[in-house]
């Protein structure tokens, strides 16, 4: 059986030491609170980023694009079975319960899941800039996880969005090479998400930050920005695309692209529910957990053995 | 066209070693050859190297993605002066052609279990039984499973 702490001290000694934390130990309830909170908020977006996914299946431009959405609409939906699996594991809320929340708006989910994407150029965008952000934040938290069975998966997830993230700089070559039309469009999609995925880090990491301290976090969200910022503002210029960051500055001696000022108020109305897209993609969520719900009640009903 | 003569034994060798440092988008650390899907390897002697593939489903999305890093790897020879790569219709890919390597490193690194006939599968972690949750997972050729004993979720690569 799992093993116990005499207390928090104990605990985070185990955790300076490097120890992994596993499912059946008897760990301290502001730990687990916390890792069930994160994995919660992994699984919510992993989810609302599939239907988006799924949102674009028939809009996909050609045969191969297309595949390519439908298995990432498989990946996302995959992902956030397994998180929510590892969750409810917890003890803290049951599957269904964090379905309810989710559906409810009573729980979270990442920013860049409250806004439209309203063309194939944003579908690029996200690809890109959205996922370019999420694989670094994936990555941080895998690095040093305390939470084995959280850190298992995700290095399947990671790998997995490695592929995405390949697959969106293949379409940002593609429209880049496109038509003045299609360039102004995706252009418009850059000025639209730019700062939402620069927002998904979310602001300068806190020096008492217990996320950190419980080796769940393992990089300060603002090197984390610094990077994504260093790595895409050299790309887009080179496609001929503009930033639309009026701050946005360059150090010629380093070679390094710094950030304006950052409006967290977006973030804020995001984190409170009240983002541009949000009650529609909560609506359509809760409309997909309905419309199936016979699938469920069919299996519940069917006598032990009958469903494979 | 290269009028040098190569030997052809040599260069399918060498093709068959440029192909199997191709891994899989999605699995990292496992090559392409040790998940099986590598079938043909024809080299001629004015350079033309032709590799036929097979994919694990028809629908997978990585196979332009793999057919792309397999063409490089092999256009990266010196000796050769072209190369194609096709997907074959047949035979079909079945679980028995993941080497042992592959299915240790995927258990190992990935928790990553591949399907035996013995039902059920055993844990990659703890070896105990799994019982199957889901007949898909996050792709095509992956159903999700959990163990009975140390609880793990984990997903199980399949054939059909």
């Amino acid at each position: 059986m799992g093993r116990t702490w005499s207390s928090m001290d104990d605990f985070e000694a185990f955790l300076d030491d490097g120890g992994m934390v596993e499912v059946d130990d008897d760990m301290p309830d502001e730990y687990r609170a916390a890792v069930f909170r994160f994995i919660e908020l992994h699984a919510n977006s992993e989810l609302m980023g599939g239907l988006t996914e799924r949102d674009w299946i028939p809009m996909t431009p050609g045969l191969r694009h297309k595949m390519a959405v439908l298995a990432k609409t498989q990946d996302e939906i995959g992902h956030g079975h397994l998180l929510y699996m590892v969750a409810a594991d917890l003890g803290v809320k049951t599957r269904r319960e964090m379905l309810e929340d989710l559906f409810a708006g009573r729980s979270r989910f990442q920013n860049v899941f409250h806004y439209p994407a309203r063309t194939w150029g944003d579908q690029v965008a996200i690809c890109l800039l959205v996922d370019g952000a999420a694989v670094p934040s994936q990555k941080a938290v895998y690095k040093d996880c305390s939470y084995g069975p959280y850190k298992r998966i995700l290095k399947r997830i990671i790998a997995e969005e490695g592929f995405h993230l390949r697959l969106g700089e293949e379409r940002v070559l593609k429209i880049a090479e496109g038509t003045d039309a299609q360039r102004a469009m995706f252009q418009q999609s850059i000025d639209d998400w730019w700062w939402p995925a620069l927002r998904l880090f979310g602001p300068d990491s806190r020096p008492n930050d217990r996320l950190a301290r419980w080796r769940l976090k393992s990089e300060k969200n603002e090197v984390m920005r610094a990077g994504w910022v260093q790595k895409f503002v050299p790309m887009l210029h080179s496609y001929g695309f503009t930033i639309p960051d009026p701050g946005l500055t360059h150090d010629a001696e380093t070679d390094t692209w710094t950030c304006g000022p950052i409006d967290w108020e977006p973030l804020k109305r995001t984190m409170a529910m009240d983002g541009p897209d949000t009650a529609r993609r909560i609506a359509e969520a809760s409309a997909a957990w309905e419309t199936t719900r016979w699938v469920r009640d069919a299996l519940d009903a069917a006598p032990a053995g009958a469903v494979a | 066209m290269s009028t040098i003569t190569v030997d052809t034994t040599l260069l399918r060798d060498a093709a068959l070693g440029a192909v199997a440092t191709v891994d899989d988008p999605e699995i990292p650390g496992v090559s392409i050859v040790d998940l099986g899907l590598l079938e043909t390897v024809t080299a001629t002697v004015d350079g033309r190297v032709a590799i036929g593939l097979i994919p694990t489903f028809s629908g997978c999305p990585a196979l332009a993605m793999i057919a792309a890093d397999v063409e490089a790897a092999v256009a990266a020879l010196p000796e050769v002066e072209e190369v194609t790569v096709e997907w074959l219709r047949s035979p079909v890919w079945t679980i028995e052609r993941v080497t042992e390597d592959a299915r240790r490193t995927m258990a190992t690194d990935l928790t990553l279990a591949v399907r035996v006939d013995s039902n059920p599968t055993p844990c990659p972690r703890c070896g105990s039984p799994t019982e199957e949750k889901s007949e898909f997972g996050s792709s095509r050729c992956r159903a999700v499973h959990r163990c009975g004993s140390c609880l793990e979720v984990i997903e199980v690569m399949r054939d059909r």
